[in-house]
C-alpha cells in the first residue's frame, strides 16, 4: 500500500513537471494581411530540443478555410522545422481566429494548439448591407451609411445599381462618412438590385443589396 | 515511535501535494473567471448564468479545500468536497467527449489546453485516486487531529 | 463522524462564498450574467422542421460539403464567397421567413458567424442557428 501511494505521488509529480521535447518559437501568430490579399500565411517554427525523434501524427485545423502542413513527418533531435498554416480569407471581415491542432508522439506534450489570428483590413464599412420594401409599401428612399475603415482615406464614393429600377444618390456626410440613398421606382412587384460600392481611388468592390419582397416590410 | 513517523510520512506528502495542486488549480481560475465561465459553458450542461456563478465560486472552494488538506483543519469536509468536485468533473468531461464537444478545460483551465485527452483523464483519475486513498485512511481509523 | 463531515463541508462552502462574492462584484463590468447567445437564437431540428415552408435553410459549410449533400432546398451561404452567394439568398428571403443556419456540428463556428453577419450586416430578424448542425439533422432524416 505504501509503495502504491509513492508511485501515485511520483506519477502526479512527473505529470505536472514533464517537459516537452518540441520547443515552439511562437504558438500564437497575429497576421495583418493587406487589403485585397487572398491568403494570410503563418509560419509556426519549432525545434526538437530533446534526445528522441518526434513524429507528427496529425495536423488539423479548426475550419475548412485554413490549411496546415508540416514540412517533415519526423523531426530528429536538434532539427528545426515549421508548420505552415494558410488561411484563405475569402469574403471574411474583422478579426478571425483559427487554430491548428498538432498531434505528435512526444509523450510530454502530445497535443499542441497553434493559434492564427488574422486582422482583416476593411476599407469600407457598410451599414446595413441590405435594404428592402414590402410589395405595396410606399417607395420612400432608405439610407445606407458607408464609413471609411480605420487607416483608410476615402475621398469619393462610386455607387452603381445593377437594376435601373433602383436609383441611388450619394451624399458626403463628412469625416470619411457617406450616405447612400436608395429608392425603388415602384413596389408593385418583387425585384432586386445589387449595389456596387467603390472608393474612387481603389479597385476593390463592396456590395449592398436592395429588394422589393413579397410581404409587408417590418424594418 | 520511529516506525510510526515512517508510516505517517508518505500520507503527509500526499496531503501536501494534492492540497497544493488544488490551490494552484483554483488560483489559475480565480485570475480569469471570464475564461473559466466560457470553459464551463463549453460543456453545454448548465445554463450560462449558473456557469458564471460557478466560475466565481468553484475556484475559491477548491483553494479553501486544498488549504484544509495542508493545514489539517476541516480536513474530512475538505476532502469530501474535493472528491465530489473531481468525480462530477470527470463525468462531465467524459460526457462532453462522447458528445463530440470542443472543450479545452481541464483541472488547470486554459493552461492545460495543449494536453491531449488521455493525459488529462490520467491526471484527473490519479488525483481522484489520491483523494480516495486519503479518505480511506481516515475512515479506517487512523487518529486524525482535528481542532475544529 | 458524518455530522462533523457535513459541518466541516458547510463551513468551507460558506468560507468560499465570501471571496467569490467579492470577485463577482469586482468583475461585474467584465462579464454579463445573461447568456451571450440568447437561448432564442438556437433552434432544435424538430422545431425548425415544424416551421415547414416558413423556414429558409442556410448551409454555412464549404462548397464541396454542400455539393455532396445538404438539407433539401437549403441555400449555400458561407464566408468564402459571401459576396457572390448573398444575392441568391436574399432573392429567396422574405420578412416572414425564419432563417435556419447550419454547419457540420454543434462545435463548428461557421453557422454562428454567418448568422451574426445576417443579423448584423443585413439586419435580418428571425435568424437562428441549428442546434447540433448537419450531424443532428442527419439523425432525424426520414
Amino acid at each position: 500500500m505504501r509503495t502504491r501511494i509513492f508511485a501515485l505521488t511520483l506519477s502526479i509529480v512527473i505529470c505536472v513537471t514533464a517537459r516537452a521535447e518540441l520547443k515552439w518559437d511562437q504558438t500564437m501568430i497575429e497576421l495583418h494581411p493587406a487589403a485585397g490579399d487572398k491568403e494570410a500565411i503563418g509560419h509556426f517554427k519549432y525545434q526538437n530540443t530533446g534526445s528522441n525523434p518526434v513524429r507528427f501524427k496529425s495536423v488539423h485545423t479548426s475550419c475548412g478555410c485554413t490549411a496546415a502542413q508540416s514540412q517533415k513527418e519526423q523531426v530528429p533531435p536538434g532539427e528545426k522545422g515549421e508548420i505552415t498554416a494558410t488561411f484563405k480569407i475569402g469574403d471574411r471581415t474583422g478579426t478571425q481566429v483559427k487554430t491548428v491542432t498538432v498531434e505528435t508522439d512526444d509523450p510530454a506534450k502530445a497535443t499542441m494548439v497553434l493559434t492564427l489570428k488574422a486582422v482583416i483590413p476593411q476599407e469600407l464599412e457598410i451599414n446595413p448591407t441590405f435594404v428592402f420594401w414590402g410589395q405595396g409599401e410606399a417607395p420612400k428612399p432608405k439610407t445606407i451609411v458607408v464609413r471609411a475603415g480605420k487607416d483608410f482615406q476615402v475621398k469619393h464614393l462610386k455607387v452603381a445599381s445593377s437594376n435601373p429600377e433602383f436609383q441611388t444618390k450619394v451624399e458626403q456626410a463628412g469625416n470619411g462618412q457617406f450616405k447612400i440613398e436608395v429608392q425603388p421606382r415602384e413596389t408593385s412587384r418583387m425585384t432586386g438590385a445589387t449595389l456596387t460600392i467603390q472608393s474612387e481611388d481603389s479597385p476593390k468592390m463592396f456590395y449592398a443589396a436592395a429588394r422589393v419582397t413579397n410581404a409587408p416590410a417590418i424594418q | 515511535m520511529a516506525q510510526n513517523t515512517q508510516v505517517k510520512f508518505p500520507w503527509r506528502v500526499v496531503d501536501l501535494i494534492v492540497g497544493a495542486i488544488f490551490i494552484y488549480a483554483g488560483a489559475i481560475k480565480v485570475l480569469d473567471p471570464v475564461l473559466f465561465a466560457n470553459d464551463i459553458d463549453n460543456y453545454k450542461i448548465l445554463p450560462w448564468t449558473i456557469g458564471v456563478g460557478l466560475a466565481f465560486y468553484l475556484p475559491w472552494l477548491e483553494m479553501f479545500c486544498g488549504l484544509a488538506l495542508i493545514v489539517r483543519r476541516l480536513y474530512f469536509g475538505g476532502l469530501s468536497i474535493l472528491i465530489a468536485l473531481v468525480a462530477v468533473f470527470l463525468v462531465a468531461t467524459i460526457a462532453a467527449k462522447v458528445r463530440g464537444l470542443d472543450i479545452t478545460c481541464g483541472c488547470f483551465g486554459h493552461v492545460s489546453q495543449n494536453w491531449n485527452f488521455p493525459a488529462h483523464l490520467a491526471l484527473d483519475l490519479a488525483i481522484l485516486g489520491a483523494l480516495l486513498a486519503l479518505s480511506f485512511r481516515v475512515v479506517s481509523g487512523d487518529r486524525l487531529q482535528n481542532a475544529v | 463522524m458524518k455530522s462533523s463531515l457535513v459541518r466541516q463541508a458547510l463551513i468551507l462552502a460558506a468560507l468560499a462564498f465570501v471571496p467569490a462574492l467579492g470577485e463577482a462584484i469586482y468583475f461585474r463590468d467584465k462579464i454579463s450574467w445573461e447568456s451571450p447567445v440568447a437561448a432564442s437564437e438556437m433552434v432544435t431540428v424538430d422545431r425548425s422542421r415544424a416551421w415547414g415552408d416558413n423556414a429558409i435553410w442556410v448551409d454555412a459549410r464549404p462548397e464541396e460539403e454542400f455539393d455532396r449533400d445538404h438539407v433539401p432546398n437549403a441555400l449555400l451561404l458561407n464566408e468564402d464567397r459571401w459576396n457572390d452567394l448573398l444575392p441568391s439568398f436574399l432573392e429567396k428571403w422574405s420578412p416572414k421567413k425564419k432563417v435556419v443556419v447550419y454547419c457540420s456540428s454543434q462545435s463548428c463556428n461557421a453557422s454562428r458567424e454567418v448568422a451574426r453577419r445576417l443579423r448584423g450586416e443585413a439586419q435580418l430578424k428571425n435568424v437562428f442557428v441549428l442546434q447540433g448542425g448537419w450531424e443532428e439533422w442527419l439523425k432525424t432524416r426520414k
